[in-house]
């Protein structure tokens, strides 16, 4: 498998249960280490790098939002700013900054718990967690997956905004080809741990590969002609 | 009952509780700090969690006063006297500690571990700031679990002179004296519920979200 992501860019990984999108995410962030290959962060080899800084450099995003229970909202959104020392008035400001980015009323939200908020306010907190440190890739693992449909669209314009306000690199997992389409600046097509083709939204519609047509086959009749595909 | 003989009992009894609370604390401390630190280190290696939960359910199995009997004979660490019976307690109260401290820490929800170390926490960290704030509520049933049960446990330690407010207790059935087997057992009684009621406070505390 091999694939460069740029800057402003989003690159989605695309397959079933089992093809490895999950595990090409856990080795970008070096939670777990490749058996051969070499997986470069801005022109350097992560493997000569250290882990945790690594990880603080990367925003993470999961499906089940993996917000500290016992922490508050700001507590969360802070979690990089503090690890890495920032004094507490800095991470105010960035908590107030990007929870208000989010769409989060930070006055409201902020010294609330996890377990007081909705699913959609959960993933909103975790994305702002994610942006904290600056970082200059994010990973999303599924993240809209466990929201309902309406929260999902906006989650998906919200990270289209984000993506251009931040110029930010993306990974982002998905076995929805619709949210795919809706995000994607290319997508990644991965079969059995292997790259199957790598191409960009319009092209995909063109694949004949078997993974490809199956993913195409869950479209409802008609979509992609009246989509002008 | 004579005045005199009323004061001597209560001056008694006041002592044998006082003797009887620093067994069951040091006692406690003790296995708090064995049982959590190797509790963490089990949920670190696999091998280290077997090897200390079996260790620990064996010292469990077998009756406190045979326990007592054991650890008398044995050089350096036997004999008569409180250093023999804080032995035996601390033995005795590790189980529950060690056992609520792994499964609290395993408990803790596999989507906050992974996020708590996908950004960036040191492992050392990652046990500080979630695992164990998180697992603290089982950790503290373990922690009053062994409390309890060791405030009666530590009766039997009068058999091996170790004072307590099982030497009342010991001298009155001998005697076949209800004052003092009362004297001596409605003390130990009232401890473990005070215990009990504090413990189980801490932990409701603790639990809120």
């Amino acid at each position: 498998m091999s694939f460069a992501v740029e800057r402003g860019e989003t690159l989605v990984l695309l397959g079933q249960s089992g093809s490895g999108k999950t595990t090409a995410l856990r080795l970008i962030n070096r939670m777990l280490d490749p058996t051969g290959g070499t997986i470069c962060l801005e022109g350097r080899d992560i493997s000569g790098l250290d882990p945790i800084e690594l990880r603080r450099s990367i925003g993470y995003v999961i499906q089940d939002f993996g917000l500290m229970p016992h922490w508050t909202v700001e507590e969360n959104v802070a979690l990089v700013p503090r690890l890495r020392g920032w004094d507490a008035e800095r991470q105010r400001r960035r908590t107030q900054e990007l929870l208000e980015q989010v769409g989060l009323d930070h006055g409201a939200i902020a010294q609330r718990r996890p377990y007081e908020l909705s699913g959609g306010q959960k993933q909103r907190v975790a994305v702002a967690r994610a942006l904290a440190g600056g970082p200059g890739l994010l990973l999303f693992d599924e993240p809209f997956g466990a929201l309902d449909p309406v929260t999902r669209h906006e989650m998906q314009q919200q990270f289209l905004t984000l993506r251009k306000q931040y110029n930010v690199a993306s990974v982002f997992v998905t076995h929805d080809l619709l949210e795919a389409m809706a995000i994607a600046t290319r997508i990644a097509v991965l079969e059995r741990g292997k790259l199957e083709a790598l191409v960009s939204p319009s092209e995909f519609v063109l694949l004949r590969t078997p993974v490809a047509r199956s993913f195409l086959d869950t479209l409802p009749e008609g979509l992609l002609n009246g989509r002008g595909c | 009952m004579d005045p005199t003989i009323l004061k001597i009992l209560l001056k008694e009894v006041g002592d044998l509780t006082l003797d009887h609370i620093v067994l069951v604390a040091v006692s406690c401390g003790l296995a708090v700090l064995i049982g959590v630190g190797v509790g963490i280190a089990g949920t670190r290696h696999p091998a280290t969690r077997r090897i200390s939960v079996a260790i620990a359910s064996v010292l469990q199995t077998i009756p406190s006063l045979a326990l007592f009997g054991f650890l008398l004979p044995i050089p350096l660490i036997g004999g008569i006297g409180e250093h023999t019976a804080i032995l035996c307690l601390v033995l005795y109260s590790l189980l529950p500690i060690l056992r609520n401290t792994i499964v609290g820490i395993a408990s803790v929800d596999l989507p906050v571990r992974e996020a708590a170390v996908a950004m960036g926490m040191t492992d050392r960290q990652l046990l500080r700031l979630v695992e164990l704030p998180l697992a603290a509520p089982t950790i503290l049933a373990g922690i009053r679990i062994a409390l309890v049960t060791n405030i009666g446990t530590a009766v039997i330690a009068a058999v091996i002179g170790a004072g307590g407010l099982g030497v009342l207790i010991f001298r009155g059935v001998a005697s076949v004296n209800t004052m003092e087997i009362l004297a001596g057992a409605i003390p130990a009684a009232i401890l473990a519920l005070l215990a009990d009621g504090g413990m189980s406070l801490l932990e409701r505390r603790m639990a809120r979200p």
